[in-house]
């Protein structure tokens, strides 16, 4: 199953997201973005049900598996503040679906660190085939799980 | 056997991904539910997210042992 780019930005490896959970992919395997840092629409990176969306994170479960994609580190405490909601929790989405804006120049200006892991949920592999190393466009392939 | 704990910290996706992985290590069958409701396999990241659990709530951890309950509390508290 291919996963695309929730945003625009730099495909890092989950390694070097500043947050061991993530970097060990405890939370589960995937890619992180270093978001361009403009306001920017997140999409959906898999089809499927919102499962659940708030204000730093969202899921997406789709036919074979889910997908979070967490905007920024430690953005849970601006809450409201950086993100506007644009599909409905619950809602059916196609890949590449608007789900929320998303400010991750203002994450910067608070002093925490945009970048947004995008990360396979309940995966019976623990590893991913990167489709996207450096700059990504959201809606491009980012990678791939079996 | 079941333990209720009062979460210290809001089950967003880190602290979630922390106490699914002490469930899976403990090897037993747990369930993660609000008081009354219907628990939610804790072996499972997506289904303890969806339960959307906030700091300062009270949650009921049932099906494993009393030691291993104990402990899976002791990762919430």
């Amino acid at each position: 199953m291919v996963v695309t780019a929730p945003l625009t930005g730099v495909a890092v490896p989950l390694q070097g997201v500043p947050d061991p959970v993530f970097a060990q992919s405890l939370v589960g395997p995937g890619v992180a973005i270093t978001p361009v840092a403009r306001v920017q629409t997140v999409l959906a990176p898999i089809a499927g049900r919102l499962v659940k969306l708030k204000p730093h994170a969202f899921v997406v479960q789709g036919e074979t598996g889910a997908v979070l994609v967490h905007l920024g580190i430690d953005t849970i405490q601006l809450d409201g503040t950086v993100s506007e909601p644009i599909a409905a929790e619950g809602q059916l989405l196609a890949a590449g679906d608007p789900v929320a804006r998303w400010h991750p120049e203002l994450v910067i200006e608070a002093g925490l660190n945009p970048v947004c892991p995008v990360i396979v949920l309940e995966s019976s592999s623990r590893v991913v085939q990167i489709l996207a190393e450096g700059p990504v466009e959201a809606g491009a392939p980012l990678f791939s799980w079996t | 056997m079941d333990v209720m704990v009062v979460v210290k910290e809001s089950l967003h996706a880190r602290p979630a991904a922390v106490f699914v992985q002490a469930v899976l290590d403990s090897g037993q069958a747990v369930g993660i539910a609000r008081p009354g409701g219907a628990a939610a396999d804790a072996r499972s990241i997506l289904s303890v997210l969806a339960l959307d659990i906030r700091s300062g709530e009270r949650v009921v951890l049932s099906g494993g042992s009393r030691d291993v309950l104990d402990r899976l509390a002791g990762v919430l508290a």
